[in-house]
């Protein structure tokens, strides 16, 4: 794992496969702590509270870029090239493609807990939602992890290019 | 019904995240024992975790188009955030004692006592991130009235670093303000644009040209973080 700069930067590049982005976010992350220090109470709490920060630095960029109409529906974009599609058989990009396609906030949970290996209730605390909001979501992302991950052979993914979506 | 399907996809997921107390792990991992299939929904449920988990140990870094070079890649975003955490630390304190947030390869932001006393000093860096021109006018006016509050004999220095649409009030043709700026930097106020932001615009199409001796050489974060290390006070306008 590295060090703090580094997970918050993982984190925001595993939520958006975006390095300048994810690197933007970090930076306005750590904008808002500064500002906002005196809001941190608990200094054992310090983790959960930069990554709340993240989460919703990743929501204001959402809601500023109007692309999300909600983020519980969001299926991300999938552009690749065939050049990029050839190299998605390499298991790492394999993987981070399946997790690109989960709804951003199945993304979130299912990141903060297997990067961060944060507990239920610390997730829950980071992006305000029950506990039993972080289990189903999780149990939803990874399940849709293991369809595209494990139980189905390459020739029967579906090849076509996907765009923003709604998925209900 | 399979005899292992009263396990929900929850209760594996408990497990293999570790949420689950002893006994109840026990219980479970008694039951994978006597079901190859339960014990098989337990591996694909460990896979998918090590998986994701493999699939980020190395994200690939930004690319950087001005500002400091990046040599290692990661070099100045990682001590940018350091410092910002270090700035943390310091302005946070903990049982009557200051701390400061150390980063460490691994395990959670840790915490460490400030050895040292932090010593006090009486310069500001004032932060301008709206592009209303009543915000600009304050900022300015702020970093007048600290200049001439400053004790006699006191020499106290303040900066200004302007970002998103407050770099508005350094673009030689936006701001109002171009005379009011001179007029400080003539008591030696300095002025920092964002390079950031320039960088953005720039992307966009948009031509910046700054008033003379504005320095943009460094992110807005950057520099506030740079000036909090030493004991600046930071005030957002």
């Amino acid at each position: 794992m590295g060090n703090s700069r580094d997970r918050l930067y993982r984190m925001a590049y595993a939520w958006t496969h975006d390095p300048q982005l994810a690197d933007d976010l970090v930076q306005q992350s750590m904008c808002k702590a500064i500002s906002n220090q005196k809001q941190l109470k608990d200094i054992g709490a310090v983790d959960a509270w930069l990554f709340r920060i993240l989460s919703n630095c990743l929501k204001d960029y959402y809601r500023a870029r109007r692309e999300v109409l909600s983020s519980e529906e969001l299926v991300v974009i999938d552009t690749r090239t065939p050049e990029q599609e050839a190299a998605e058989l390499q298991l790492v990009n394999k993987v981070r493609k399946a997790v690109r396609k989960l709804p951003t906030t199945q993304c979130q949970v299912v990141t903060l807990v297997d990067l961060e290996g944060f507990t239920y209730a610390t997730v829950a605390e980071i992006m305000e939602i029950p506990v039993g909001t972080v289990m189903s979501r999780l149990c939803r992302g990874r399940r849709a992890l293991r369809e595209s991950l494990i139980n189905i052979r390459p020739e029967q993914q579906d090849k076509k290019s996907v765009s923003l979506q709604r998925i209900k | 019904m399979k005899k292992d399907e009263h396990i929900s996809e929850e209760q594996l997921n408990a497990l293999v995240d570790g949420e689950l107390d002893p006994e109840e792990k026990s219980r479970m991992y008694s039951e994978s024992e006597l079901s190859p299939e339960l014990d098989q929904r337990l591996c694909r449920q460990r896979k998918i975790k090590e998986l994701v988990k493999h699939a980020y140990e190395e994200v690939p870094q930004p690319r950087r188009l001005t500002g400091a070079p990046l040599a290692p890649a990661s070099l100045f975003g990682r001590s940018l955030v350091a410092g910002a955490l270090l700035v943390l630390g310091l302005a946070i304190g903990f049982f009557g004692e200051r701390y400061l947030f150390e980063t460490r390869s691994n395990g959670p932001l840790s915490i460490a006592p400030v050895a040292a006393t932090v010593t006090e000093t009486d310069n500001y860096i004032l932060h301008v991130v709206s592009g209303e021109p009543e915000h600009m006018y304050a900022a300015l006016q702020e970093a007048r009235e600290l200049l001439d509050s400053a004790g006699e004999g006191q020499f106290r220095q303040v900066e200004i670093v302007a970002n998103e649409n407050g770099l508005d009030l350094l673009r030689s043709d936006v701001t109002p303000y171009a005379d009011e700026i001179a007029s400080l930097q003539a008591r030696d106020v300095v002025f920092y644009a964002c390079s950031r932001t320039i960088e953005r615009l720039e992307e966009k199409g948009v031509k910046v040209h700054l008033v003379p001796e504005t320095d943009q050489n460094y992110t807005a974060l950057d520099r506030v973080v740079t000036r909090m290390k030493d004991d600046w006070k930071y005030k957002k306008i």
